[in-house]
């Protein structure tokens, strides 16, 4: 047994370019998976720590469904029996110099310190006089903050430091240790409302409440009450979708690394057949030699897996910057830190490494347990039956598309079971391959014959020779490819969707204030009212609020001037919507719509600052702005509701047949600078909004590149087997009197020709699972509607990506050709 | 120099002075006989002459602080809370009309005569009328009490030494609350600069005579363990005439110690106390030993303030005492951030 195994291993040192070919091969496969993996739970995690370190010891927040709350509610609750503390927060953010935002948090350090330890630990590292001065000059100074140690270092501050930001300098007074990523200011909060401009008010009450429901009876009237368990759900829900990305695309990594690793460990065994025959042949049992197979392999997914534990580690490094670019613009101003080096990611990498190997290898082993000594020491490896064989892996295969069709119809059930019928999708469409490469061969024949003579087509041959070997590596690459694809057109369908939303909605000529950080006074708006020539003036305020038990938001907006100068596109009704929007209804977005079931003519009811209020819906509308869903609704609704006079930003529509437009657009520009309120055009705008989509989809686009290394891997793997297994084939080759560059066109022609086979099936597979992503995956996890658009770009990099990966592929065996072909005989070794 | 004392109006706040307190204890007793002391104490600290923005609630002048402690003589358990706030929307203050000062919910407030205490944390609670039996009383020269040597070094001081008290108090422990009654002892001090560099803290007495009598002395320690010169008391007889003490008239023997297992602190634990002018001869012993405040806010202070009992003679007659002691500056200096 020991000298069959010993054999064996002696055959990965004997073949040292290949085993290291096939542990990277490995490697790489777990390096995607572990990666993505790490990434997306250090992301989730880097969340969940903010947002226990800021909620503290709080049970409870009260706050105004919209809009900030009058502080004098702070006097009414600290005599309401239920409520053990208070604490008054604001919480806004600020813009610091280079364009970052970061949370600023307003708080009464006395109060607070029953909360959270941030207001206690002020100058904890200085003592007496030292800390004294601190808290003093905290207290009294206007402009004073604490910044946390993370963001200090980063913007090279320290105490004493002074910066710029969107609301004017700010002064360091301490640098505070924060146990979590995201970056914060504090300040406290009288300052802070002078800072936002806010005085009597505050964002929220949070508090520590010992009798939920008689509280909630008596604050009921106009105040959104939310205690840490709804805030959790609230959280979850708004994370939702974005985890789900993250899940998706970790179970992508797996599914082509698993894929990858099968395929390695496959031809590890495949290229031992012949001395499986040998040992046979001298005397071997079937059961030792499987046992040196399962050894073999073991180590060799072992090995990978444990390098790919350790770079996957080093990837989600990388991953979770990306991951952390795209929350920032969407949820939270979170730096996400890596979770720390664990010896779990080793053993997961090892374990996922083993494991797959094992299944990749198993139906090899199973053949080799019909091996048949004779017939394989006679060379040719080609079964007879693989026309049938392959009809019935393709049967299967339409098995596999029927079950994936199956699970999409019952997709609005969970959204995993879209999930499961993706993975159908994808195993199905690799049991086609087989069949793709028995019905390519015969137009690729010709096809590489007129370019390359008979080494063309003889490498084509090949390809339908060994369809057993070919068609696993070409499913595996053509899986990687249509990922590649597939990803790629959902993002450029997504990205032109918004495109034509923005060019309908947000047809504005310059926009005011929309970075979110800095609100636009009320005589602003005013002022420019009185600016002759400007045709009309959206006022814009977005509030997020909770609904039904989920999150969505308000969007207050001027309904007369969007019906005039906007194109909203409707998904249920038309322009004529706008006229009872004027008179107190709202509209919804698609999103909205589809999260809860209202249609146009339903009524919704919102709770508003004297109670519920019903209101009728009269119009669903395409909206890409939040996932969460919107009510739309005018100004004067809105402010009827929620007396929130707040204006996030302001659109400014000049009418193009105005002569003097270029100075109006010029005196609001200047009148809003001298304010200190950030304009923009309409494009500068647009390309605002698309910067935030392409943050957002960066850690797709770097799933792409994996998909795009996994498959360079896996066709190089493929085709170094096949070149190791056919040396004798070139003895044949030699005495019929083929030269090295005959041998090097025959080799660079099979690996191109297998790169198209799987680019053509990608092209058709790719563009079925993009439609499946848009349709029934974004649909289910965002409810809005993404159209196909095709733009040739990821076809076309897939394609030379292809390209390269096979020639890249190829580019061993013909090394292999120039160095050893001319001495190759034809002999048994 | 002497005030020019008005009531109610001085009852109230003394914004033009850095420090204030309303000092309220109390020793209590529920249908069962069961004794309890209580402290409720509000703090001003003045930390600016104007507010920066005076339009924003938030700006500060004031930090005002409260400690609330209740002893349960039976269970021999101590309990205290704290709370600090400024000013802010409606959170803390101090009217300067009358006794009328809140700290985030716990308050004092005087309605006539009547005053009406009311706090309450976790299972702690306190709801209580007060109605004066005995006039105003002031210490040291006519209210303004020599604190060291100096001009300046000094407070203003007077206190209600007997205080009618009825109402209820929930403990830690009990199902509900309880009726209580008993009496209660208050104290105002308003000044700006009392103690000099080299004092280390205070030991304060506040005791009711059975036979009608109230009796404060306190001794200021000087850091080198002196006592202060000019540390004194003031005498409180049953029809309300008060005289001032020196500190030749007053003799107090320390008859044991306490250490806490908090602070590390080592407290006197009972006395013996001798007017020979007044024929008061009486020994007090704390109702619970460990009644020592521990405060982590702004300003962490760890001071013992616990109720007391005992016995002894006044005028030649055996009488029962009741009253509170405070001990400060045996563990740690005094004065925290601010």
């Amino acid at each position: 047994m020991k000298s069959v195994i010993r054999s064996f291993l002696r055959y990965i040192v004997r073949r040292r370019g290949l085993s290291a070919l096939q542990l990277l091969g490995i490697a790489v496969g777990v390096t995607a998976a572990v990666g993505m993996m790490l990434a997306s739970r250090s992301a989730l995690k880097s969340i969940e720590g903010a947002v226990d370190f800021l909620r503290g010891g709080a049970t409870h927040t009260l706050e105004r469904p919209t809009g900030p709350l009058e502080e004098k509610v702070l006097a009414g609750l600290l005599t309401d029996p239920a409520v053990r503390t208070v604490a008054p927060v604001i919480d806004r953010q600020v813009r610091i110099e280079g364009g970052e935002r970061i949370r600023l948090l307003g708080l009464d350090p006395f109060l607070d310190r029953e909360i959270r330890s941030i207001a206690d630990r002020i100058g904890e590292s200085e003592s007496g006089d030292v800390r004294r001065k601190i808290f003093t000059s905290f207290l009294f100074d206007p402009g004073a903050v604490l910044v946390d140690a993370g963001t200090a270092k980063r913007l090279g501050l320290s105490a004493g430091s002074i910066f710029k930001t969107s609301q004017g300098p700010l002064r360091v007074v301490y640098v505070f240790p924060n146990p979590t990523g995201e970056p914060l200011i504090v300040a406290d909060i009288g300052h802070a409302q002078e800072l936002f401009g806010m005085r009597g008010a505050i964002d929220r009450v949070d508090m520590v409440i010992i009798d939920d429901d008689p509280f909630r009876a008596r604050w009921v009237r106009g105040f959104k009450i939310e205690s840490n368990h709804q805030k959790a759900e609230t959280l979850a829900a708004l994370l939702g979708a974005f985890e789900l990305n993250l899940q998706v695309l970790s179970l992508f990594a797996l599914f082509v690394g698993v894929f990858l690793i099968y395929n390695t460990a496959m031809f590890a065994v495949v290229s031992r057949r012949r001395d499986a025959g040998i040992l046979l042949a001298i005397g071997a049992s079937r059961r030792q030699i499987a046992a040196a197979f399962l050894v073999e392999v073991l180590l060799l997914g072992a090995a990978g897996g444990a390098l790919g534990g350790v770079l996957g580690f080093l990837l989600s490094g990388f991953l979770v910057k990306v991951v952390g670019n795209a929350i920032s613009s969407l949820y939270f101003f979170l730096k996400p830190a890596a979770l720390p080096w664990s010896f779990l990611n080793l053993a997961g990498g090892i374990f996922l490494g083993a494991a797959a190997s094992l299944v990749g290898c198993l139906p090899s082993l199973l053949e080799l347990g019909r091996v048949q000594p004779v017939r394989v020491l006679q060379g040719r490896t080609a079964s007879r039956s693989a026309p049938t064989k392959t009809k019935n892996i393709a049967l299967l295969g339409v098995l596999c598309l029927v079950v994936a069709g199956i699970l999409f119809g019952l997709a609005s059930r969970h959204v995993y079971v879209g999930f499961a019928g993706v993975f159908a999708f994808l195993i199905g469409a690799s049991l086609f391959t087989g069949l793709a490469i028995v019905l390519s061969v015969p137009v690729l024949k010709p096809l590489f014959s007129v370019a390359m003579g008979l080494s063309g087509k003889i490498a084509v041959g090949n390809i339908r020779e060994n369809l057993g070997r070919t068609s696993v590596a070409v499913a595996a690459f053509m899986i990687a490819l249509s990922l590649s694809i597939g990803l790629g057109a959902m993002i450029d369908s997504f990205r032109q969707s918004v495109v034509w939303w923005m060019n309908s909605q947000l047809r504005g000529d310059l926009y005011i204030s929309t970075k979110g950080d800095v609100n636009v006074p009320e005589d602003f708006y005013e002022e420019l009212g009185a600016i002759q020539g400007i045709g009309g003036i959206d006022i814009f305020r977005n509030v997020p609020i909770t609904f039904r038990g989920k999150p969505a938001s308000i969007t207050s907006i001027d309904a007369s001037v969007l019906q005039r100068y906007d194109r909203f596109v409707w998904f249920e009704g038309g322009g004529e919507n706008w006229e009872p929007v004027k008179r107190g209804s709202v509209i919804v977005s698609e999103s909205f719509s589809r999260r809860f079931g209202v249609k146009k003519g339903d009524r919704i009811s919102l709770e508003g600052a004297d109670g519920p209020s019903d209101l009728a819906v009269t119009g669903v509308f395409y909206d890409y702005s939040t996932e969460h869903g919107v009510i739309m609704m005018d100004r004067s609704t809105y402010l009827k509701l929620f007396r929130d006079r707040t204006i996030n930003s302001l659109g400014i529509f000049i009418d193009v047949t105005n002569p003097n437009r270029r100075q109006i657009i010029d005196e609001v520009k200047h009148r809003a600078l001298v304010r200190g309120l950030p304009v923009a055009t309409r494009e500068e705008f647009h390309k605002r909004i698309l910067d935030i989509f392409d943050g957002t989809f960066a850690v797709t686009r770097s799933m792409r590149v994996l998909a795009v290394i996994v498959a360079f891997f896996g066709i190089a793997g493929a085709l170094m087997t096949l070149f190791v297994e056919r040396r004798k084939e070139f003895g044949i080759y030699r005495a019929l009197g083929f030269s090295t560059g005959d041998m090097v066109r025959m080799t660079i022609a099979e690996s191109v020709a297998m790169g198209f086979i799987s680019f053509a099936t990608s092209t058709l597979v790719g563009t079925a699972f993009a439609l499946i992503l848009i349709k029934v995956i974004n649909l289910q996890s965002f409810n809005w509607t993404v159209f196909y658009h095709f733009t040739p770009q990821p076809y076309l990099v897939t394609a030379l990506t292809a390209l390269a990966a096979s020639l890249a592929a190829a580019a061993y065996p013909v090394w292999s050709v120039f160095r050893k072909y001319p001495a190759m005989q034809i002999r048994e070794e | 120099m002497p005030r020019q004392w008005s009531f109610p109006r001085d009852h109230g706040s003394h914004p033009q002075y850095r420090t204030e307190w309303w000092y309220f204890t109390g020793n209590l007793q529920d249908g069962r006989r069961n004794k309890y002391g209580y402290q409720l104490t509000f703090f001003r600290y003045g930390l600016a002459l104007q507010p920066r923005r005076p339009v924003n609630a938030w700006s500060i002048r004031d930090i005002y602080l409260a400690h609330f402690a209740l002893t349960d003589g039976t269970r021999n358990a101590f309990h205290h809370a704290e709370r600090v706030s400024r000013a802010g929307p409606d959170l803390a203050g101090a009217k300067e009309k009358g006794i009328n000062v809140r700290v985030l919910g716990w308050s004092a407030a005087m309605e006539g005569k009547r005053i009406d205490l009311m706090a309450s944390h976790r299972e702690m609670a306190l709801a209580l009328r007060l109605t004066p039996a005995k006039p105003v009383v002031f210490h040291g020269e006519r209210g303004l009490s020599k604190k060291g040597p100096g001009l300046g070094k000094a407070s203003f001081y007077y206190s209600f030494t007997d205080l009618k008290t009825e109402g209820t108090i929930g403990v830690p422990g009990m199902t509900a609350p309880v009726a209580v009654s008993g009496t209660s002892w208050f104290d105002q001090e308003f000044g700006s600069n009392q103690m000099t560099q080299d004092q280390a803290g205070w030991d304060w007495f506040a005791l009711h005579l059975s036979d009608g009598r109230d009796l404060m002395v306190y001794y200021l320690r000087k850091k080198d363990g002196a006592v202060e010169k000019e540390s004194s008391g003031t005498l409180v007889e049953r029809d309300g005439t008060s005289r001032h003490l020196r500190l030749s008239g007053i003799e107090t023997t320390v008859l044991s110690r306490w250490k806490s297992g908090k602070s590390a602190g080592r407290y006197p634990a009972a006395w013996r106390i001798r007017i020979p002018g007044a024929s008061i001869d009486v020994t007090v012993n704390p109702l619970v030993a460990g009644q020592e405040l521990v405060t982590t806010a702004a300003m962490p202070i760890t001071y013992w303030e616990g109720a007391v009992t005992g016995n002894g003679t006044s005028q030649g007659k055996e009488v029962a005492v009741e009253g509170y002691v405070e001990l400060t500056g045996y563990a740690g200096t005094l004065g925290g951030i601010f």
